[in-house]
């Protein structure tokens, strides 16, 4: 029994891998099936999305219900409002769709509440608040939104799936929903008092605009809760670094600076790697998240670096890069190993919502 | 020991998964409530033994959505656990109950009882009922709720919904009225009446008098062409007269129409409004009538095919075939040599400049590639000096607007980039009297000052300022700004013609109008040459299925003809619809229509003369071309995007093949290749 067990473990170790991922296009409503495999990233299946052909639905988020049958994906621009339609993996073909808010953005799935969480970024809006939708994916309905701060973006569930995160782009905020209560819990100004810009200390009345409304410094644009510690990580896209909170404490428990224009960050299932994409040099940038060190920033294969998926083994991390007008859509994949860019593969312009899918054994 | 062991492990892992097979219990199943009423769910789950289990949390939500568009029909109080009956009706309400860190949903049918009826009132119109004729009865019904609601008898779906879910019945006093089968009211003799109506258990009277027919005689007059073609409208005119001669004026005349096709295999086809307006749309003899009661006069004529076809050739093209093209716009430059400037769609965020001075040999003679993946309109200022160019997918996601000078389109630069306010994206934009007029986000327009157009000044903006206001276009004639709004249809904004003191820094909004569909993606305005009557031509953009990655992609939806003539009534009077194929982009010009009817190709349609009716149906399409090519970007798939007619050709773009031009022959069609028996 022992040696039969020796053999799976040994086989399963030495038997090649397949990683399945999928990218949405935003400036080609598309989404691309990606496979890697043996140090090779391929598409198999380009999936054209959105209900006209002659207008651009902008599919933005992405991710795979947490059974693997299903993934979900918001299309920002509707007439006006977006919406969340429902795949399934088996067969790329819709199941369902609902109407969220104004540009639906990033979401994800509850494991213990099965409802889904989608930020409404309302990109071009006004600096007014915006909501948290959060839909029943079974029915495809949505049951209530939560009014969150302006631009939310970044939606992550903690690993207990009992809470949302997501930070407020344009009033700089850190919003934690009760994903049972469906209602805002805790907010956090994400503002550096100390902060200096061009030299000199701003004061917060600095962050006012003429309508009186605040207009955050930090930019945060996405927020990712620790594997297995009460942290959580938030990209500072308009201050240039990555801030750890403290969710017991509900303060800022540290700040390090990164390259310009963080934009997404993740963390690797087994909780060693800080993952960010640095959108404005269009780098990816991976930090050891025991102790904050940067371990290294790799050069995307083209610029305006975007969204990251990562294999549930910790091996690999797959970068969505946009690109500029015509070129096309790339995802890099970098060794989470040797740190390295090893394989790319082009799919369709203005790549973004990234979510991995399944590893498989061959 | 080790085979106890797994066997231990797998009936734990069995009765988990067994136990894991859980359902929804709810006292919610085929409730019923009354408006208003508030009522707290009893939810728990059962496993397939029986096995009671209470919910950590129970959500409920009516399966429409909390965002839907139709209201909400039964309102959810999270806190209080609650759902309040707003709406009658049968509805849908989902019970999720969650426990162990899972969800487990059902779907229940939950009624909400009209409420009770409380008072009745039969109407029956103001005019006075006569033998021999139908009475409009009507019901205005009052629920416990003092809710109104108005029960028309010839508004079959209103009345269908009503009546479906209450007891009815209707009789009369006597034998001076006839009620038939499906409760309409003749009334058959003169005297008074008393008719009876039970709505829900509550009943109500009225009693009515009938008076005895006064017309002895109908006297009808048809205004018409001296021949009649299919389309033309024939004004019917009919005056009542009694038995000695005297005209009656309090009366309303029937019309109606039948006929026969002078096809054997066609059927006639027309349509006859009750102010006397008739249309044949089918060549054939029509019997046009006109009849109060017993009394009845009719006017045969014969209608006969319009004619109009002619030939329509190809004269010559600018290919794109490695990308899609959007909109174009022609101009005449101030060399005054003919230009025009096309759009890119989903690609490198080019436009391209040709010479079109002549037609059979188009030019491309220059482009400019800015930071997008959509160019989706081009529009050029009437001097020829300026064009304005928009912008979807910049890398930055600040779209905006760019403008370039083509004084010399041999060389256009780019003299000014704008995004302020702009930044959602600008999917079309117009060009009038110094001022640019660009959407923005698909939400508003913004109204930019460019006489100098290295600083465009914003100096006005407007929006509907509701929930989910959302525009597509906007065109502008006269300084009336014509928005087109999807489901909120037209609106008409004075921003300089004075008709409501507006101005491009005070825009005012005069005139709306909306139809069913919810599908208003342009609007031409077009003033009849013929009539003088003003209409504003209204699109659909619909595809019915989506997008189809593999082929051609289905296009439905058609041109809605809105008499604006009283700006405060405005009436839809006809349509443009071609079977199968679905509108875009449109001119008019002379009376002609020339549309992009997508994969239906460039239609060239005569739209002369008063309007009524289904136009295509009346043999009022001129000619036609194909635009697809066997190198196209998707090769041999017509999909045109737009037409312009410029000084006599008609110009068009098209989503595979780039900018083309024909021309619309004095011809008739030539029929040599036809098939010999088809006459």
């Amino acid at each position: 029994m022992v040696r039969l067990i020796l053999f799976l473990l040994v086989s399963n170790f030495v038997m090649s891998q397949s990683y399945y991922v999928y990218v949405a296009s935003e400036s080609d409503d598309t989404v691309s099936l990606l496979k890697f495999q043996n140090n090779e990233i391929n598409e198999l299946e380009r999936i054209t999305v959105g209900t006209y052909p002659t207008e651009i639905e902008g599919p933005h988020g992405i991710t795979v219900d947490p059974n693997g049958k299903f993934w979900y994906l918001s299309l920002a621009h509707g007439n006006p409002f977006g919406k969340l339609v429902k795949y399934s993996t088996e067969s790329n073909e819709i199941l369902g769709e609902t109407t969220l808010g104004l540009f639906p953005a990033s979401m994800q799935v509850s494991n213990t509440t099965g409802f889904l969480y989608c930020v409404n970024f309302n990109l071009h809006g006004s600096m007014k608040p915006s909501t948290v939708s959060v839909v029943d994916p079974v029915t495809m309905t949505e049951i209530t939104t939560i009014t969150t701060g302006s631009m939310p973006h970044g939606s992550r569930i903690s690993p207990d799936g009992l809470f949302q995160y997501s930070v407020a782009m344009m009033s700089g905020e850190l919003f934690e929903v009760d994903a049972l209560d469906l209602e805002v819990s805790r907010t956090l100004d994400l503002e550096n008092k100390m902060m200096k810009k061009n030299g000199m200390k701003h004061s917060m009345d600095d962050m006012k605009s003429m309508d009186g409304m605040k207009h955050s410094m930090v930019k945060p644009t996405w927020v990712i809760p620790h594997p297995n510690k009460n942290l959580a990580y938030i990209a500072g896209n308009g201050s240039d670094e990555v801030i750890e909170v403290d969710l017991d404490q509900w303060k800022v428990s540290d700040r390090f600076n990164t390259g310009k224009g963080p934009y997404n960050l993740e963390i690797s299932p087994d909780a060693k790697l800080l993952i960010g994409t640095i959108k404005s040099e269009g780098k990816t940038a991976i930090w050891s998240l025991e102790d904050k060190k940067l371990l290294r920033e790799i050069k995307n294969t083209t610029s305006v670096s975007h969204g990251i998926a990562i294999s549930s083994d910790s091996k690999y991390a797959f970068i969505s890069v946009e690109g500029i007008g015509g070129e096309p859509g790339i995802v890099d994949v970098i060794s989470l190993e040797n740190y390295e860019l090893i394989s790319s593969v082009e799919v369709g312009k203005q790549a973004g919502g990234i979510a991995f899918w399944k590893q498989e054994n061959l | 020991m080790k085979n106890r062991f797994l066997i231990l492990i797998l009936s734990l892992f069995i009765t988990t998964v067994v136990a894991q097979e859980k359902s929804v219990i709810s006292d919610l199943d085929e409730l019923k409530l009354d408006i208003g009423q508030i009522y707290k769910p009893i939810t728990y789950s059962v496993d397939n033994e029986g096995k009671k289990y209470d919910c950590e949390r129970q959500y409920y939500y009516y399966k429409k959505g909390a965002f839907n568009m139709n209201g909400k029909a039964i309102e959810y109080n999270r806190a209080n656990g609650t759902i309040k009956a707003v709406e009658p009706g049968y509805h849908e309400v989902v019970a999720i109950c969650y426990g162990s860190g899972k969800s487990i949903r059902r779907t229940f049918n939950v009624t909400i009882n009209y409420p009770k009826v409380k008072s009745i009132d039969i109407i029956t119109g103001d005019e006075s009922i006569y033998t021999n004729t139908y009475i409009p009865l009507s019901y205005k019904i009052t629920d416990q709720m003092d809710v109104v609601r108005d029960i028309d008898y010839w508004k079959s779906d209103n009345a269908e919904r009503y009546f479906s879910n209450l007891e009815f019945s209707i009789n009369s006093s006597n034998n001076k009225l006839n009620i038939d089968d499906s409760n309409n009211v003749l009334a058959l003799e003169s005297g008074s009446a008393t008719i009876t109506v039970v709505f829900d258990g509550i009943k109500s009277s009225r009693t009515i008098s009938i008076e005895k027919n006064p017309v002895a005689n109908i006297n009808l007059s048809l205004q018409k062409p001296e021949e009649v073609r299919t389309g033309d409208v024939v004004n019917l005119k009919a005056d009542a007269y009694d038995k000695r001669g005297n005209l009656i004026s309090d009366i309303k005349i029937k019309y109606s129409f039948t006929g026969k096709s002078f096809d054997k295999s066609n059927s006639a086809s027309g349509l006859i409004l009750q102010d006397g307006r008739f249309v044949g749309d089918v060549a054939g003899k029509y019997i046009l009538t006109a009849s109060f009661g017993n009394t009845s006069k009719s006017k045969i004529i014969n209608v006969f095919q319009r004619k109009v076809q002619r030939e329509v050739k190809k004269i010559g093209a600018g290919s794109v075939n490695d990308k899609h093209t959007s909109d174009f716009w022609v101009f005449e430059g101030v060399d005054k040599r003919d230009y025009a400037v096309t759009g890119t769609w989903g690609a490198d965020g080019t436009a391209y400049f040709w010479d079109v001075t002549d037609p059979s040999n188009i030019k491309k003679i220059d482009s400019v590639q800015v930071d997008a993946r959509t160019v989706n309109d081009v529009k050029v200022s009437p001097d020829g000096k300026i064009a304005i160019i928009s912008r979807e997918g910049a890398s930055n996601r600040k779209n905006g607007i760019i403008i370039i000078d083509v004084t010399n389109p041999y060389d256009v630069n780019i003299i000014k980039e704008y995004t302020k306010n702009l930044t959602g994206g600008v999917h079309n934009l117009f060009i009038d009297e110094k001022h640019v007029y660009a959407l923005s986000a698909g939400q508003k327009y913004y109204i930019l000052n460019i006489e100098d157009p290295t600083n465009p000044v914003e100096v006005g903006m407007f929006e509907l300022g509701k929930e989910g206001q959302a525009i597509h276009d906007v065109w502008v004639e006269d300084g009336i700004a014509y928005s087109s709004n999807w489901r909120d249809g037209v609106y008409l904004v004075d921003v300089g013609n004075g008709i409501a003191g507006g101005t491009p820094s005070n825009p005012v909004a005069f005139g709306n109008y909306t139809y069913d569909s919810g599908a208003n993606h342009a609007t031409f305005p077009f003033k009849s040459k013929s009539t003088g009557k003003f209409y504003a031509v209204m699109g659909d953009e619909i595809f019915p299925n989506g997008v189809n990655p593999n082929g051609t992609n289905e296009t439905a939806g058609f041109l809605h003809f809105v008499d604006f003539s009283d700006v405060k009534n405005p009436m839809e009077i006809a349509r443009y619809e071609l079977p199968g194929h679905g509108s875009h982009n449109y001119w008019i010009d002379n009376d002609i229509l020339y549309v992009g009817m997508y994969t239906g190709g460039v239609r060239i349609v005569d739209i002369s003369g008063d309007l009524l009716g289904d136009l295509y149906k009346q043999g009022r399409e001129i000619g036609y071309i194909l635009t697809g090519t066997a190198d196209g970007y998707i090769p041999n798939d017509t999909m045109v995007w737009g037409a312009q007619l410029y000084k006599g050709h008609v110009f068009y773009s098209d989503f595979n093949t780039g900018i083309g031009v024909a021309k619309v022959s004095e011809l008739k069609p030539n029929n040599s290749m036809t098939n010999q028996y088809v006459d």
